[in-house]
């Protein structure tokens, strides 16, 4: 009798885990199906965990960094001052940076629309320089997208769910983005050295004029995978290896990687 | 096995939660300390080798589940962990109770020294050429410290858990 009833609680089970399997692939796909399952089974214990660390996280932080936190306070109601006075006189300079978008047919700055997100998560691994967002496919957000914050480039959507998404940061060891600066004549490629190293770019021809301070626009070029004129990264330094015929730059990113909180996700998509 | 199996389970699924929530914002030096290999070394090294590999297993795929890396390279990262630490623990190298106190905590350290290097490793497999341009020997470093210092309360837990079976090994 036991043995039945313990039969059939394993039955149940099954057909449990599996229907849900089942709904999951075919609501979302493979890949987000697993995410997704893994999320519900994880998402209790880290609201738990969560609920007890953080209070306590924050009391630690808070008495050890107590001077920080004012001198930040006050360092922000300055800046806060300073952005209220710029607010006045930025309505202006919008204005005609839109009549000269429109005139110069500069297909970005202010043109494309945007959708703010906030970050939710950060890689959880050493290996991949990602994040997490709180807008996903339900807000018009679409693999491929590019991120903006900061003042530049971030990154590109790399995975979407219907109420989040992954954002593949410039950073990462598998990013590349075709750049141009000055005259726009010469492109680059950058790539992503991990989160914590910035930005190279190697076999920069000697011809190219090019110094530290230099800034660097994405090219747009035919097929690429970001619009034209996103502020990617500044030339650090420049490598020079006696003999030969290339060189290799230092980059830092334009956007602020470190402290990003809210980023913007250009509904724009690359071109078929 | 079985009545230690639930147990063993939601503790490993606990720690993913700490991994997720705690560990990837509590970074030293930009690098996260990898809890969930530290689990299943744990284990290994109490000499628990099925349980360890369970542990390594589950708690691999739900970290996998939530990590842009391939799936399921650090699942064979934990397993390469816990079968190599349950092979020294079921002779009794680094057992809290029997061996020097040292013992656990060095071997934690070179498990988390060599650990971000198998993954490196791991990705080659899945042609993936680029993480080894990360972080990678500041992630070696940082986590060998800190297999270091959290291997004993760890590998007590381990025990713990373990003895909740009612048999070790």
């Amino acid at each position: 009798m036991a043995t039945d009833r313990s039969r059939r609680r394993t039955w149940t089970l099954g057909v449990a885990v599996l229907f849900t399997i089942v709904v999951l692939y075919l609501t979302t796909g493979v890949s987000s199906g697993l995410r997704g399952g893994a999320n519900v089974v994880v998402t209790p214990f880290s609201w738990a965990v969560n609920a007890i660390a953080r209070p306590i996280g924050h009391l630690l932080a808070g008495t050890v960094n107590y001077s920080d936190v004012v001198a930040q306070n006050q360092k922000l109601r300055y800046q806060l001052g300073r952005a209220e006075e710029n607010a006045n006189a930025a309505w202006a300079y919008t204005r005609q940076l839109q009549q000269l978008t429109t005139q110069l047919s500069v297909p970005f700055v202010g043109s494309l629309p945007t959708v703010v997100a906030q970050i939710t998560t950060l890689s959880p691994t050493n290996f991949a320089a990602t994040v997490g967002i709180s807008k996903g496919r339900d807000s018009g957000v679409l693999v491929g997208m590019p991120v903006v914050a900061n003042g530049g480039l971030v990154g590109r959507v790399i995975a979407t769910t219907a109420n989040g998404a992954t954002i593949g940061l410039i950073t990462d060891t598998s990013s590349s983005v075709g750049v141009t600066f000055k005259n726009g004549k010469t492109s680059l490629i950058v790539s992503g050295r991990g989160l914590n190293n910035g930005l190279g770019a190697t076999s920069v021809p000697l011809g190219t004029s090019i110094a530290p301070g230099t800034k660097l626009l994405t090219d747009g070029l035919n097929g690429g995978l970001y619009p034209a004129g996103l502020p990617v990264a500044s030339v650090k330094t420049v490598i020079l290896t006696p003999g030969a015929a290339t060189y290799n730059l230092t980059l830092e990113p334009s956007a602020d990687l470190r402290h990003l909180s809210y980023l913007d996700v250009v509904l724009w998509e690359p071109p078929a | 096995m079985r009545r230690v199996l639930v147990p063993a389970t939601l503790v490993t699924l606990i720690i993913v939660a700490i991994q997720l929530s705690i560990f990837t914002s509590l970074r030293f030096a930009g690098v996260v300390v990898m809890l969930v290999w530290l689990w299943p070394l744990a284990m290994g090294l109490a000499g628990l080798t099925a349980l360890a590999l369970w542990c390594a297993l589950v708690a691999g795929v739900f970290f996998d589940t939530h990590s842009t890396t391939p799936f399921g390279m650090t699942v064979v990262v934990g397993l390469l962990l816990a079968y190599g630490a349950s092979r020294l623990g079921r002779e009794g190298v680094g057992d809290l109770d029997s061996a020097a106190w040292w013992v656990t905590p060095l071997l934690a350290a070179a498990a988390g020294f060599f650990a971000p290097l198998l993954f490196v490793g791991a990705s080659f497999f899945t042609l993936n050429f680029s993480l080894w341009r990360d972080s990678l020997l500041s992630a070696m470093v940082v986590n060998a410290i800190a297999f270091f210092v959290l291997a004993r309360p760890v590998a007590r837990l381990a025990l713990w858990v373990g003895n909740l079976g009612g048999s070790r090994r």
